[in-house]
């Protein structure tokens, strides 16, 4: 029993994290219809800049005194840049390409996505950034399992940005006006929304969201690497797409069970351990084979961003 | 007219005398191993030590005969036709040998071309019982054998830590499941019990799953066979905060100053199985000189060191760039190198001298030797 709900906790935090960077490839799509394929780099920089600001703090002595603030002010100013960094990459690598076929601009999106990576490569160095990580060990333990902090933290952090977004999308007049651009990009024009305007919001958004889930990968696992951004954008892809894509309790959804399915294929199926991505896909290709619009996917008109 | 051809001619002669003096001057060599993948780190160590031994060469006098050595480094990505391509490129260069590869599956195929073209290989990091036991007459292996690792490993786990119990994890490359099977086939032979075998991919970053069944299992040794350090100090710090109170035992491939620097605390008490150091010995204080420049030395920066010295001695004392001279030139070199004492056997193997290291205080340590079972 200990060791089923210690592999839950593990396959909760994977599957938090999925989920995180998954919800940005769900809001593109429901905009434009576009897989931005270099949404896995977004979070690979997300990562970095965190790894570049936290050091920032513990060479000034301030993660010492305020662990919690710091780590904070690195996620928000990580977020920003990434924010701005999604829609530069919009600006010069999608819109150009909106009135143009769909294969233009998915092969765009994968330019983008060798561009980036390779551009973190060249200025960033091809050796692993160690994060400062020394207060991110420790944990609680519960009889013979162990919760540690960092763990908390991601399930803590996906689940504020979950609901933090969720107000944004259908509480505000800017998720009124996501929505109704979503539904149909002529008309809602017409009545005076700015389509460039929400798909700019939209690629923040799902940027920040990417880049928090940098910052987190960061802190638990210890360190970042340039082509870190590769694998979780595939798997998260995996999940939006398993969720019903264009849906954001769908995306959550999804990467919740992508992570699972692939902790779980790992704890009790033999060989489970080398072949967990290949459950994990296996489960895709399922879902998508008996509902082909995802788990979610059935009132995708109505609540798609 | 007839001055105009003259100085056309004396130019022509000019052209052609700088040419040769050019090349006469020029001794090219040249270093193959990963320089970006996943494997970068490994790499960029290889080709500084083959840089660092130049250097070193220079520093002592260099060549007669060569003003200038000049290294051809490239970039094969541990990937077996990237690796060919690059022994090809070298090839058209003409350099008279090579040091690389990393991995054993770049340096089988890119030695064949190199062998064909008659170019020296020395490997400073390919430790399959392959790499040497195809007969090629130009290659040699200045790193040790995985056979004799996992032997080191088992000697060290029974004779020292009396252990009763292992948990085997590899990453599934030939590298890290050869040495596993063959700790998991000697622990047989010893009566350890192997607990489990479980495997992981190249590349992951969450190994939570495999070793909460570590925790589970309360194994006496968790041996970690993996082929790369960031992953290596990926699994520390994971097994760290999952509380996990096995001996953990690793090998060369973990080894590097970065397992440190990301790890952290989380790297404190790890076994790694490497070849013996003597920082004290003129010949690695040399080395450490040269290598300054470079930063920390990595795992396979000594071992790359040894190569291109060995290869750029053999040329010096052959005095020629004749292969078969080389060669037996080489063959006669009998001395104390940076990572070990070198002396090629007839098959191109330089022997392999593992012993038990052990990271403490952020450092790696010396720690037990499994020939005389000695604690340093």
């Amino acid at each position: 029993m200990d060791y089923f709900l210690q592999q839950m906790i593990n396959g909760l935090t994977l599957g938090g994290v999925y989920a995180l960077v998954a919800l940005g490839y769900t809001m593109v799509y429901g905009i434009i219809q576009l897989i931005n394929f270099a949404h896995g780099e977004i979070f690979a920089a997300g990562g970095y800049l965190g790894v570049i600001f936290l050091s920032f703090l513990t060479a000034n002595g301030f993660m010492e005194t305020h662990p919690g603030l710091g780590v904070g002010l690195s996620l928000v100013l990580s977020m920003g840049y990434c924010a701005m960094l999604a829609m530069a990459v919009e600006k010069v690598a999608y819109k150009p390409l909106r009135q143009s076929s769909r294969l233009s601009v998915l092969l765009s999106a994968l330019g983008m996505s060798i561009f980036l990576q390779n551009g973190l490569m060249l200025t960033q160095g091809v050796y692993d950034k160690a994060y400062p990580t020394e207060f991110t060990h420790g944990g609680f333990d519960f009889g013979a399992i162990r919760v540690s902090y960092m763990q908390i933290g991601i399930l803590a952090v996906t689940a504020l940005l979950l609901v933090a977004l969720n107000t944004l999308v259908f509480k505000t007049r800017m998720g009124k006006a996501m929505r109704a651009t979503a539904q149909d990009k002529v008309m809602s024009a017409l009545v005076g929304i700015s389509a460039n305007k929400v798909i700019s919001m939209t690629f923040a958004i799902g940027a920040c969201l990417a880049a928090a889930a940098g910052i987190m990968v960061g802190l638990y696992y210890g360190s970042v690497r340039y082509d870190m951004g590769f694998v979780p954008g595939i798997k998260a892809f995996a999940a939006a797409v398993l969720g019903g894509i264009g849906n954001i309790t769908g995306a959550m959804v999804g990467g919740l069970i992508i992570g699972m399915v692939e902790i779980m294929a790992a704890a009790y199926l033999p060989m489970g351990g080398q072949y967990k991505d290949v459950f994990a896909f296996v489960i895709l290709i399922a879902v998508l084979y008996f509902m082909p619009t995802g788990i979610m996917g059935e009132n995708v008109d109505d609540t798609r961003v | 007219m007839k001055g105009f051809s003259r100085i056309i001619v004396l130019t022509l002669a000019l052209c052609l005398a700088m040419g040769a003096a050019a090349q006469a001057a020029t001794l090219k060599i040249g270093s193959q191993s990963p320089l970006t993948g996943s494997y970068a780190a490994d790499g960029n160590d290889i080709a500084n030590g083959t840089r660092a031994a130049i250097d070193a060469i220079q520093k002592e006098g260099g060549i007669p005969g060569f003003e200038k050595i000049e290294l051809f480094a490239e970039d094969d990505a541990c990937d077996p036709r990237q690796a060919v391509a690059a022994a090809n490129k070298l090839l058209n260069e003409k350099v008279v040998g090579v040091v690389g590869s990393y991995c054993s599956s770049s340096t089988i195929p890119a030695s064949e071309v190199l062998d064909e073209g008659k170019i020296l290989m020395l490997t400073p990091a390919s430790t399959s019982e392959k790499v040497t036991e195809r007969g090629l007459p130009y290659m040699f292996r200045v790193c040790g054998r995985d056979d004799d690792q996992s032997v080191a490993a088992m000697k060290f786990m029974t004779d020292e830590l009396k252990a009763k119990t292992v948990f085997i994890v590899d990453d599934k490359t030939t590298y890290s499941q050869g040495l596993a099977d063959n700790v998991e086939k000697l622990a047989k032979e010893k009566g350890i019990k192997v607990i489990e075998h479980d495997h992981v991919n190249q590349g992951d970053k969450d190994f939570s799953a495999v070793l909460t069944k570590v925790k589970d299992a309360k194994p006496d040794v968790f041996y970690m066979s993996l082929q790369n350090s960031s992953s290596g100090a990926l699994m520390l710090i994971q097994a760290k905060r999952m509380g996990i109170e096995a001996a953990i035992i690793g090998q060369d491939a973990v080894y590097h100053p970065q397992l440190m620097e990301i790890a952290k605390d989380a790297a404190e008490g790890v076994y790694l199985t490497f070849g013996f150091i003597d920082e004290e010995t003129p010949a690695y204080k040399k080395f450490q000189a040269a290598y300054e420049k470079y930063g920390k030395p990595g795992a396979y920066s000594a071992y790359a060191y040894d190569s291109a010295y060995s290869l750029l001695s053999g040329i010096k004392a052959a005095g020629s760039t004749d292969p078969d001279k080389i060669k037996a030139a080489i063959m006669k070199i009998d001395a104390d190198g940076a990572s070990k004492h070198i002396k090629f056997a007839a098959n191109g193997d330089s022997g392999s001298n593992y012993i038990i290291r052990v990271v403490k205080d952020g450092q790696f340590k010396n720690y037990w030797d499994p020939q005389t079972g000695k604690k340093y």
